[in-house]
């Protein structure tokens, strides 16, 4: 009855926030306020003393009644400032194996002189993420979303709530900002690592790098690892540069989909997955080989990253993939 | 280093029913206290020092075991003194499992409950700084218990507490200026407490010297016009009509419930207003003698004595007119004169023999008293109050062997003269005099101004006060006892006498109490409707007050939104700064407004591919910015420079673009 309630009025707020864009500023309108379990309990012991304030005819009491009952006012008032004017300025997602936690972390700015203090990030199912705010600063809050399924998980909304100053009333947003996190596959499966082609002298790939040939510099792409760029040659000035090699001769593994018969698609994702954070634990070069879908022999984080994100979007539909954005 | 977040929250709500334990630590059983400590220790130093806490059912038999210690104390575990006591050895048997979030909250809810229930039990203004503290320290541990972890921190939530009190304080007011009393009680009230202070229900001649050691106050009195003069002070308490031969009674016969006899005054009357202070019993105090009952609350019973309908808990304020002088010519009932004559056989035989030598010696019941009096006077007694033990036959030993005595022995004795004289006679309790509080302009009357004295009957005249005590003593009039007797004060009381800043203080302090007292103690319904009538409400009734309190919230309300609308925002920025936005703002206005990522570069860049005319005017200044800013500018010339560019953002003019062109842009 209650979770109906909710969904219900979180709903309603959907449609009457529409879609939030970043940077978000909490304005007046977006934030909601309601009292707190402890802040009925609160309102109840009040309300005793009320009557026996009335009851005794005792002014005192009657003062100190109305007292609390004016704190719990102001309890809702400063929850209610507590959130006003912060921005949330970006939402970022780390991606995560199909039943681990993938986290949301959103950097929240308080450009005001009040401290903003308790503040608390929810999705649904995850445990709340607190953060502290200083007067003019920022902050990033997180939150661990579990990922139950490989795919995309969809966060609609975020909950940005406080509680303090007394917990008795809590003052929330709803954030709709358009998450999609992206679920690996769970690396899992027994089958051997395919065998090494091209080079067979079974050479690794870090005393390969030492060797290779040197071929130049090129300007820096995306998903070029951080440790190819020509940093010194970057304070001096220059543009992102990336320190090129001849690689043709490296040995790398080729995982092909194809080549794993006897399993389901979603078992011979499994076992692609394994053998990708195998490979890119070892620090070897892998070429991913899916139905619709090649991946180029590369060695790697991005190219690891890269290797779990496919397996992860195989086969869904482009609307499932929809706001997607593919690794770094 | 920061505290750890359980200690902190455990200290704090901890502190805040401990402190509300100690309010009640006048009237709870030590014990109860004890066990409080007892408890609060072993769960700090369980935190702290990782002492084992008793198990589940060594609580649970703890708590039984309380729950029956606090039965077998008061035999019951309703009223306030009893509920107050449960409160503390349960809420104290909470502190050893105070492991949650919501056990901390319980207990914060308990030192509340525990700081109304002393609200309830005690209001004076002595203790109400402690009841201010005492909420302070219960919404600081509520702030510490809700987010013990916060960067707020123990200085913080005590630094918040009174901020939030303060700002609650209005909406304090307003309700309890506003908010409609109850006329009478929702349930009935529990029983009072027994009396601690005040005149009792019965006399014996010794029993008013332990209240005279008590300089309490009694009741204050604020006169309209002017003042009683000194013989004319008598507060008159309970008429005792009933003597065993050592105690005087008011048995109530039924003849008292009458309303009192509609007498002639024969003087002016008094105009005051009375302010009593509790005391647990039942009799007002009115300046001798009162025509009609001046409260709904008290009943004037026929022999002019002021009954309150309840005890008195809680202060009570009235109005009332009194006579100096009564006449009452009709003829006292034969019933009231065989009461008022009678007395027990064969106790006080040379007295009554005594009496019956005078009578007959008399021509008139008139002569008679006048020469009993002057017996008093001239018969060699001595005022003390300290006197001798008295024999069985008190009044004989006083008048014939000691002569030593005070107020008590000196009404018992006279009255007992007129009646064995067969002149009817009563003694009446009360005070006498009091004491000006020139700060206050009003007169206080403590307990240590308490007295007895006489009412004969006398035909055509009807009942006649008679102070023995002053024809005895006559200095009494003029002084408070302590002046008479200053053997019968302690030292700090005579040091307050005698020290005159002291006294100055003491006076000081009265009036303030006296203000406590008739302006927030006893507010009630009629004070609200007078209010309401000087804020300009005609003829007001409590629908009024509704909306008055409404009122107070809405402009409470207003305040608050209004003070949203105003958070703080960024400190002032630096002019060169200013200026940026200030330039970032015209080139919004002209349809190109800054992305949140862009620096003024990258700005400039996005301007210069977006348009080309509006970049070649903006994409100098953007630049010098950016020099300005982040390059390396020599100290000496920056001030000139950023002047420079603040004139140059001043003067740049540019025309609204349409709404294509930013469309254009957008994409």
């Amino acid at each position: 009855m209650r979770r109906a309630l909710e969904r219900a009025f979180a709903r309603w707020a959907r449609r009457r926030q529409g879609e939030d864009h970043l940077p978000v500023r909490l304005k007046m309108r977006r934030l909601y306020v309601l009292p707190t379990r402890a802040g009925l309990v609160f309102g109840a012991l009040v309300l005793g003393m009320l009557i026996a304030a009335l009851n005794y005819a005792n002014s005192l009491a009657l003062l100190l009644t109305c007292l609390l009952g004016g704190l719990a006012l102001v309890a809702m008032y400063s929850a209610h400032r507590n959130l006003l004017e912060l921005e949330v300025l970006s939402a970022g997602t780390t991606p995560a194996f199909a039943g681990e936690r993938a986290e949301i972390a959103l950097t929240l700015a308080n450009d005001s002189r009040l401290a903003r203090f308790s503040l608390e990030l929810e999705a649904a199912a995850a445990a709340a993420g607190f953060v502290d705010l200083a007067p003019h600063s920022s902050a990033r809050i997180r939150i661990a979303v579990p990922a139950p399924r490989r795919g995309v998980l969809r966060v609609e909304r975020l909950r940005l709530s406080t509680s303090h100053p007394f917990g008795l009333f809590r003052a929330w947003t709803w954030v709709h900002l358009p998450l999609a996190l992206i679920v690996y596959p769970r690396p899992h499966g027994a089958r051997t690592l395919p065998t090494i082609e091209g080079q067979a002298d079974g050479r690794t790939r870090a005393r390969a790098a030492e060797e290779d040939e040197w071929l130049g510099l090129r300007p820096f792409r995306d998903g070029d690892s951080p440790r190819q760029v020509a940093w010194k040659a970057y304070a001096r000035g220059s543009p992102l540069l990336v320190k090129e090699y001849a690689a043709s001769a490296a040995p790398e593994r080729i995982f092909d989909f194809e080549r794993l018969p006897g399993l389901d698609t979603e078992a011979r994702l499994e076992q692609l997955a394994r053998w990708v954070v195998d490979a890119a634990a070892r620090g070897e070069r892998f070429a991913l080989l899916l139905p619709g879908f090649a991946l180029e022999a590369h060695e790697g984080a991005v190219q690891r990253e890269r290797a779990l994100a496919a397996l992860a979007l195989h086969g869904l539909a482009p609307s499932e993939r929809r706001g997607v954005t593919r690794a770094r | 280093m920061r505290a750890d977040p359980e200690m902190r929250s455990l200290g704090w709500s901890t502190g805040a029913f401990l402190g509300a334990v100690l309010l009640h630590a006048a009237h709870a059983p030590a014990w109860t206290l004890a066990v409080a400590l007892i408890c609060a220790a072993w769960a700090l130093a369980a935190r702290v020092r990782g002492l084992r806490l008793p198990p589940r059912q060594v609580k649970w038999a703890l708590a039984l075991a309380l729950a029956i210690a606090v039965i077998a104390t008061f035999h019951t575990l309703n009223g306030l003194a009893a509920g107050t006591v449960l409160l503390i050895v349960m809420g104290s048997v909470k502190l050893l499992e105070a492991d949650t979030r919501r056990d901390r909250l319980t207990l914060i809810c308990a030192a509340l409950f525990l700081l109304v229930a002393a609200c309830l039990r005690e209001q004076s203004l002595a203790y109400a700084p402690l009841y201010a503290g005492e909420a302070w320290l219960a919404c600081a541990a509520l702030a510490v218990v809700a987010h013990p972890g916060s960067a707020l921190g123990s200085v913080g939530a005590g630094r918040l507490a009174v901020r939030s009190l303060l700002l609650a304080l209005p909406l304090a007011l307003v309700g309890f200026l506003f908010f409609p009393r109850l006329s009478g009680s929702l349930w009935a009230l529990p029983p009072a407490s027994e009396a601690t202070t005040g005149i009792g229900d019965t006399m014996t001649p010794g029993s008013i010297s332990d209240l005279i050691e008590s300089s309490a106050p009694a009741f204050r009195v604020w006169f309209e016009g002017k003042p009683p003069p000194l013989e004319e002070r008598y507060w008159r308490g309970p008429v005792l009509d009933a003597f065993d031969g050592d105690t005087w009674s008011r048995p109530l016969p039924w003849w008292l419930f009458a309303p009192p006899h509609a007498a002639a005054s024969a003087s002016e009357p008094y105009r005051y207003r009375v302010t009593l202070e509790p005391t647990s019993r039942r009799w007002w105090f009115a300046l001798d003698t009162l025509a009609a009952s001046p409260d709904r609350a008290a009943r004037l019973t026929s022999d002019h004595v002021l009954v309150g309908l309840r005890p008195l808990t809680a202060p009570v304020s009235f109005r009332a007119l009194s006579y100096g002088r009564f006449v009452d010519p009709s003829p006292l009932p034969m019933y009231e004169r065989h009461h008022d004559t009678h007395l027990p056989p064969g106790r006080n035989p040379r007295s009554v023999a005594l009496a019956r030598r005078l009578r007959a010696g008399a021509a008139s019941d008139e002569q008679f008293v006048r020469t009993v009096l002057e017996r008093f006077r001239t018969g060699g007694f001595r005022y003390s109050l300290t006197p001798p033990e008295l024999d069985r036959d008190s009044v004989d030993d006083f008048l014939f062997g000691t002569r030593v005595g005070f107020c008590g022995h000196f009404a018992s004795a006279f009255a007992l003269l007129m009646r064995a004289g067969g002149v009817p006679a009563r003694v009446v309790t009360g005070y006498l005099g009091g004491e000006w509080n020139r700060l206050g302009g009003y007169l206080i009357v403590r307990q240590s101004d308490a007295h007895a004295w006489v009412e004969v009957w006398l035909e055509g005249a009807g009942w006649i006060r008679v102070d023995p005590t002053i024809a005895a003593a006559p200095e009494r009039l003029r002084h408070g006892v302590g002046d008479l007797m200053p053997n019968a004060l302690s030292a700090p009381q005579r040091l307050l006498l005698d020290v005159r800043w002291l006294a100055t203080l003491r006076d000081a302090w009265d009036a303030a109490n006296a203000w406590w007292t008739t302006t927030v103690i006893d507010f009630n319904l009629p004070s609200q409707l007078a209010l309401l009538e000087h804020l300009g409400f005609r003829a007001p009734q409590v629908g009024e007050l509704g909306w008055a309190l409404a009122l107070g919230l809405i402009l409470w309300l207003a305040a608050a939104a209004f003070q949203l609308g105003r958070i703080p925002r960024a400190a002032p920025r630096e002019p060169l700064v200013r200026a940026y936005e200030r330039l970032c703002r015209k080139l919004a206005r002209a349809g190109f407004a800054r992305r949140a990522h862009e620096g003024p570069l990258a700005y400039a860049e996005s301007l210069a591919r977006a348009s080309p005319p509006l970049a070649a005017i903006a994409a100098p200044l953007l630049a010098g910015y950016a020099r300005l800013r982040f390059g390396p500018v020599p100290a000496s010339g920056r001030a000139e420079r950023i002047a420079a560019f603040e004139r140059a953002v001043a003067r740049l003019k540019l025309t609204r673009r349409s709404r294509s062109a930013r469309a254009s842009r957008g994409t």
